[in-house]
């Protein structure tokens, strides 16, 4: 067989082979993107998950933003222990607004409650609050 | 590839031949229209795109025509000869020539100057360079001392030749054809080559990555992450539960509803919730139950008890 006889076809398909390679390495190339930016996007959202998760439980300045708990109402109502990052207080005779400061503090502060005891004592409130961090 | 091939000179009376392959071959004024003229252009190029003109009333059909064109000298005469290849090519055929096997065609034009002395092609003719120009002249009109002496051999191969294989004799496609579907395919290969590069390049998503890398090393690795993830995650789902339910406990605690007491530990929660008549009661059991919480109406009274796990 003589292959110069076919010269214009074998051009023909070498064209089309480079064609087609291109094409070939075009889809590839989009369809490694495409799984590439969607591992990429999970990376990242599980980096931002991270960061927000560590920024908000290992914050350095919880255990001042803690101590407000202390003044937060008449030091004459609190009993107050503090040890290496723990917190056992308890309250006494707080009325209706007091326990609602004292409560909407606590549920601002990033600190795992391992107790919280709400007690109506005739009319006035006494709380249990223990917490880590 | 011309000049190590044997070279055949071809006149319309020659007689036909066998079994000759791998060769050149040499036409005579037989087969082409000669024109000699001064033209004002310096390339080859520019000599072949004015050659129609030149021939223009010469020639049967002049779109079959095809023209090579040299320079003799350095003054501004351009040779110039205008061939029908299709015609060449058939007479070859009729004589016994395999086209395929014929590297490249000559005019004997081009060696003017080797037929000073006249050479024989068939019994009665003869080649022979008059001034200038390769002519074919009867055996009969050349004296004694002009008769043919000369030898035709390869040594008559000059260095242009003319391509006379028909690439395209067999093929389902012109050559024309063939240009035009190549370039276009390869045009759409480089648009793809190109697109498919763009592609490649880094994605927002991945600048993004190494910005926070650079920012916290530790996290590079994902057994890192995956462990801040499992500690963290597990802590702030309980965390965020405790507080919600602190939140839908006290949206219960409207008019004529006071909390008696709330226990929140480690392993779920307990409120008690004093209402004031039945109604009150009733509306407080439907909010409990709706958020999900375990509702126990204690005995005899109109007070109620919401429990929960975490």
């Amino acid at each position: 067989m003589n292959w110069k006889n076919y010269q214009n076809e074998l051009i023909v398909l070498f064209a089309f082979l480079v064609m087609f390679s291109g094409y070939i390495y075009k889809t590839n190339t989009i369809e490694n993107e495409a799984i590439s930016a969607i591992e990429s996007q999970k990376t990242l959202l599980d980096m931002k998950e991270v960061i927000a998760l560590k920024n908000l439980w290992t914050d350095k300045k919880t255990s001042q933003r803690v101590k407000q708990l202390q003044s937060i109402v008449p030091i004459s109502k609190v009993n107050w222990s503090n040890k290496r990052k723990k917190i056992k207080a308890s309250y006494r005779g707080l009325s209706a607004r007091e326990l609602n400061s004292l409560i909407t503090k606590i549920l601002n502060l990033p600190v795992e409650i391992t107790l919280l005891d709400i007690q109506d004592i005739s009319k006035s409130y006494s709380v249990e609050f223990q917490c880590k961090w | 590839m011309g000049k190590d091939r044997e070279l055949i000179l071809v006149y319309s009376s020659m007689d036909s031949v066998r079994d000759m392959r791998d060769i050149n071959v040499m036409v005579t004024p037989q087969f082409y229209t000669l024109k000699k003229e001064a033209l004002p252009v310096k390339y080859a190029y520019q000599a072949k795109r004015v050659a129609p003109a030149i021939f223009d009333g010469l020639l049967e059909d002049s779109s079959e025509y095809e023209y090579m064109v040299f320079k003799d000298g350095d003054d501004d005469e351009w040779t110039l000869i205008a061939y029908n290849l299709n015609k060449i090519r058939s007479f070859l055929l009729s004589k016994g020539f395999v086209i395929d096997t014929i590297s490249k065609l000559f005019f004997a034009q081009q060696v003017v100057d080797m037929f000073d002395r006249p050479v024989a092609i068939g019994d009665s003719e003869a080649l022979v360079s008059l001034e200038g120009s390769v002519v074919v002249v009867p055996s009969v009109a050349l004296s004694e001392d002009e008769k043919p002496s000369k030898i035709f051999d390869d040594s008559f191969t000059p260095k242009r030749g003319v391509g006379i294989k028909n690439a395209s004799a067999n093929s389902i496609i012109s050559t024309k054809q063939s240009i035009i579907f190549s370039v276009i395919f390869i045009a759409f290969a480089i648009m793809f080559f190109v697109e498919g590069a763009r592609y490649g390049s880094s994605s927002q998503a991945e600048l993004k990555i190494a910005e926070l890398y650079e920012a916290y090393p530790s996290l590079e690795s994902s057994y890192t992450r995956d462990s801040i993830i499992k500690k963290y995650k597990s802590i702030d789902k309980i965390e965020r539960r405790k507080r919600d339910i602190i939140k839908k406990i006290s949206i219960m605690i409207f008019d004529g509803v006071s909390l008696a007491s709330l226990n929140i530990n480690l392993n779920g929660f307990k409120a008690n919730i004093i209402c004031k008549d039945a109604k009150v009661s009733k509306r407080v059991k439907a909010l409990s139950l709706k958020e999900g919480f375990k509702t126990i109406q204690i005995a005899n009274s109109n007070d109620m008890l919401i429990e929960g796990s975490l």
